[in-house]
């Protein structure tokens, strides 16, 4: 019987990503080709050109801030000109240009990329990681989005996994992900709290489950605040500390900052599990007026994070308490309370959530992995057919269309169960009117500028009537997987026209496949560039062997018995061995390898009684 | 003519010296000696070398800085450059720590010669020198280092060629290919660039090393999951002072080469 096609699970982080699979029944974290569960989700281009993704491309973030490309989820499907895009742009160190149909375009290494390129890269890094486990290729996955991602972003999620050569299954939202990797369809019924914080975004959910079925009754949060908040006190800490024993301040050198990111990063890690760490960065940096490099050598305990970050544990408590007050959802009400992202293991977060709800926490399963897990969960049934894990998501913005005088009508309320669908009837603003725009809207601004415009069609040939005589229907539709479908109708003549929204991830169909043939080319040519540097290497160690040879019969009386020929051929074919190695070749390289190899065993049988030996 | 270019190589030679390339500048101290033996200035800077002598000394110069014996890029290099001209030990004498690192920020700092007072240097062997003179001299010196497979010290030369005259094509080419042969010795010396180098050292003995920030960055990143290819992309510095990071640190010991990705030991 054949193998049936593995399906993976992606969680697509802000600041980490994880890929996961179900086997024997069981959901399991892939880990990465370096070996850790965490692949963060950052593209860059080096100093040499080459393409990083991951914790390598992380590593070298804040010494090539201007090619390093993080934190690319909060652009995503979003347009250049919404306010959550340039609230980002102050924060990023990249640059961000507007796209021809105001789309958000990344400049990295010259070139503009939608921003679904780069989580393409961090989607086909992951796919690539779980091949390596599987040994065989994956084409199938189910990628987790934030609750409150509109359509657009949604739709633009799609697309990158396309890119990526991924069929996105399904996109689920990332709470109910967490809900079902801790088997909340089966054993809760009733209200849930998700409190995610992750890397760069806190996000709070509350979900109603009811034999099976998975709500989204509420969400919310911070965009701007997560663990890499508390990495910034830590570097702070160390900062000033440093500039208090030596006068210099390790902000102003880069390769010092990324030193202390990433001690900061790990001393946070360790210090959920131990009281106090170690903090050891020899040879941080050279004092200005020159001398022997300095050490940054100190102890930080959990009681000194505890207190340089207390504000911030405060603000994660006053934005769950606003988001379960808009919701109208008493702590008391919940029956879980399940902790999502690495950041959530830290002691002093456990215990303020514990205050709050004043119930024990959810920590049964690993806290970075939990919605990676649940998206292989679904990603398993759904092509399994197994359980009836239907999961039943809302709106989690407000929808509607323009109207006159720049204003929004609400067809489709915030936190609407979806699939659902909403009409309403309107008349032409003017008199014999023609024609209707209708712009689909979504967001909770009055104003229509200041929602996401989601896509928009005309309805001509109306009947020539007085202003408010023409009544036009507009119905809204939208299914299961969040896709809205807008149609308005003309009551007097039937005429009708629609729109599905597809087209707002900023990426025409053109485009896309145009995308999608440069990373098929791409690949390609990484596949080459790989065998050429074995090639190289393969050549580099003939070529030193053949010299070492070369010497020898050089030393020994009458060259070891050696025609000079031989030499003579030998000589020539490290020769041209030099010249071929700088060049693209692989042709070339594999005969100069050819050639090396062939004098090798020759020049191997000289002996110094100048018999060649056997 | 033999007496003003042997004036070019002592300030060529004074040069590397200051940048912390004893041997370097040796080496082309004993050059200016061949053109002009009457040349006291280099005989004089020939003697403060200073150091051990002996074949012990030698060993330590080589494992200072990069050795390219045994290169099959620096064999084939002087093979065609015709047999190279022996040398008296002095010239392996080592320097210091030879660090690479601290050489080339002295060589960029623009008040450089006025601080290590230069000038006078300059005019003591026979008079002003003509104008432009610095940036041939250094070419000179970066072309005798080269023909003696010194492509470390030249590069040096030739990058304090390039900020005296950045528009100079000589410079530039010559750079570039220095540049570009001295990067693939220090790759070949690193071996198989897929491998991942780990640290030798426990913590507390790395602090004892005499090194900079930026050999220091470099270590940092070592952690046995990175390859020299990953080191180089994230360096942050270009690819031949991160090749000649790494190789110091390969040459002291610090760090082991490791294994390449997918390495088994055959039975």
């Amino acid at each position: 019987m054949a193998e049936s096609e593995p399906l993976i699970g992606i969680d697509l982080g802000t600041t980490n990503s994880l890929v996961a699979t179900v086997q024997d029944g069981q959901p399991v974290i892939i880990k990465n080709r370096t070996g850790v569960p965490l692949t963060p989700s950052v593209v860059a281009v080096s100093k040499n050109g080459k393409r990083l993704v991951g914790g390598i491309a992380k590593r070298q973030a804040i010494t090539n801030p201007q090619e390093t490309v993080s934190a690319a989820k909060r652009l995503i499907g979003r347009k250049f000109s919404s306010h959550p895009v340039q609230d980002a742009l102050r924060a990023l160190t990249y640059q961000v240009v507007c796209g021809a149909h105001d789309d958000v375009r990344i400049r990295l290494a010259g070139r503009d990329l939608a921003v679904p390129e780069i989580s393409a890269m961090i989607l086909a890094e992951l796919k690539a990681d779980a091949e390596a486990h599987f040994g065989r290729p994956v084409t199938q996955a189910v990628i987790t989005v934030p609750a409150y991602f509109n359509d657009g972003q949604r739709q633009a999620t799609k697309d990158a996994g396309r890119i990526a050569g991924l069929e996105v299954l399904r996109i689920i939202n990332e709470p109910t992900a967490a809900a079902l990797a801790y088997g909340f369809g089966r054993t809760v019924n009733g209200k849930i709290a998700v409190l995610d914080l992750g890397g760069g975004t806190f996000d709070v959910s509350v979900l109603e489950i009811n034999n099976g079925i998975f709500d989204v009754v509420a969400t919310g949060g911070d965009t701007f605040l997560g663990g890499e908040d508390w990495d910034h006190r830590i570097i702070e800490w160390m900062v000033f500390g440093f500039a208090k024993e030596h006068g210099v301040d390790l902000r102003k050198d880069r390769m010092a900052l990324q030193r202390l990111k990433d001690a900061a990063e790990k001393a946070k890690v360790e210090l959920s599990s131990v009281k106090e760490t170690q903090l050891h960065l020899p040879f941080i940096c050279t004092p200005p007026g020159g001398g022997a490099a300095l050490h940054l050598q100190t102890t930080l305990t959990r009681e000194k994070l505890e207190d340089l970050t207390a504000d911030l544990g405060e603000r994660l408590v006053g934005i769950t308490s606003e988001v379960l007050g808009e919701a109208n959802v008493r702590p008391s009400e919940l029956k879980e309370v399940i902790l999502v992202g690495g950041m959530s293991r830290m002691p002093r977060i456990v215990e303020q959530v514990r205050q709050y709800f004043r119930r024990e926490p959810c920590k049964g399963v690993h806290a970075e992995e939990v919605v990676a897990l649940g998206a292989a969960i679904q990603a398993h049934a759904l092509v399994a057919q197994e359980g009836e894990l239907l999961l039943l998501d809302v709106t989690p913005q407000s929808m509607g269309v323009a109207i006159a005088g720049g204003y929004v009508r609400r067809l489709i309320p915030r936190n609407t169960t979806v699939p659902t669908s909403a009409t309403e009837v309107f008349a032409t603003s003017k008199d014999f009117q023609r024609t209707v725009k209708i712009m689909v809207l979504q967001g909770e601004h009055e104003l229509a500028h200041h929602n996401e415009l989601l896509g928009e069609f005309l309805l001509t040939g109306l009947r020539e009537a007085p202003r408010g005589q023409v009544e036009i229907e507009v119905t809204f539709d939208i299914n299961a997987e969040g896709i809205v479908s807008v149609s308005a109708r003309d009551r007097d003549t039937g005429l009708r026209q629609s729109i599905t929204v597809t087209a707002s991830s900023g990426l025409t169909e053109d485009e896309l496949r145009r995308i999608m043939d440069e990373q098929r080319d791409w690949m390609v040519t990484a596949r080459a560039s790989e065998e050429l540097k074995t090639k190289r290497v393969e050549l580099d160690t003939l070529a030193r062997d053949l010299v070492d040879a070369l010497s020898r019969v050089r030393l020994m009386p009458g060259s070891g018995g050696l025609s000079p020929d031989v030499v003579a051929r030998a000589e020539m074919a490290l020769d041209h061995a030099r010249q071929v190695r700088g060049g693209e070749d692989v042709g070339a390289l594999t005969r100069a390898c050819e050639a090396l190899s062939q004098s090798l065993p020759l020049l191997r049988s000289a002996t110094p009684r100048g018999t060649p030996g056997r | 003519m033999n007496t003003l270019r042997a004036r070019q190589l002592v300030e060529a030679g004074l040069l590397l010296r200051l940048s912390g390339d004893t041997p370097g500048a040796e080496k082309l101290f004993l050059r200016a000696l061949e053109l002009d033996p009457a040349n006291t200035r280099a005989r004089q800077l020939l003697g403060q070398g200073g150091g051990a002598t002996g074949p012990g000394a030698a060993r330590a110069a080589n494992a200072a800085g990069p050795d390219l014996e045994g290169d099959w890029g620096a064999w084939a290099e002087s093979a065609t450059a015709g047999p190279a001209v022996p040398l008296p030990e002095s010239v392996s004498l080592p320097e210091g720590t030879g660090m690479r690192g601290d050489a080339l920020d002295l060589i960029a700092e623009e008040h450089r010669t006025q601080e290590f007072g230069l000038p006078e240097t300059f005019s003591g062997t026979g008079g002003p020198l003509p104008q432009g003179s610095e940036v041939e001299c250094l070419l000179r010196g970066a072309e005798d280092l080269l023909t003696l497979d010194d492509h470390s010290g030249a590069v040096d030369l030739l990058r304090r060629a390039q900020s005296l005259a950045p528009e100079d094509p000589r410079v530039e080419a010559l750079r570039d290919r220095s540049e570009r042969i001295l990067v693939s010795m220090l790759e070949a010396r690193l071996g198989d660039l897929s491998r991942m180098p780990r640290v030798r050292l426990q913590p507390d003995d790395i602090i004892w090393l005499n090194l900079d920030h930026r050999a220091g960055f470099v270590l940092a990143q070592i952690d046995g999951a990175v390859s020299f290819d990953d080191l180089f992309a994230l360096s942050g510095m270009s690819r031949l002072d991160t090749a000649r990071i790494l190789a110091q640190l390969l040459d002291e010991g610090i760090i082991a080469p490791g294994e390449s990705p997918g390495f088994t030991r055959g039975g």
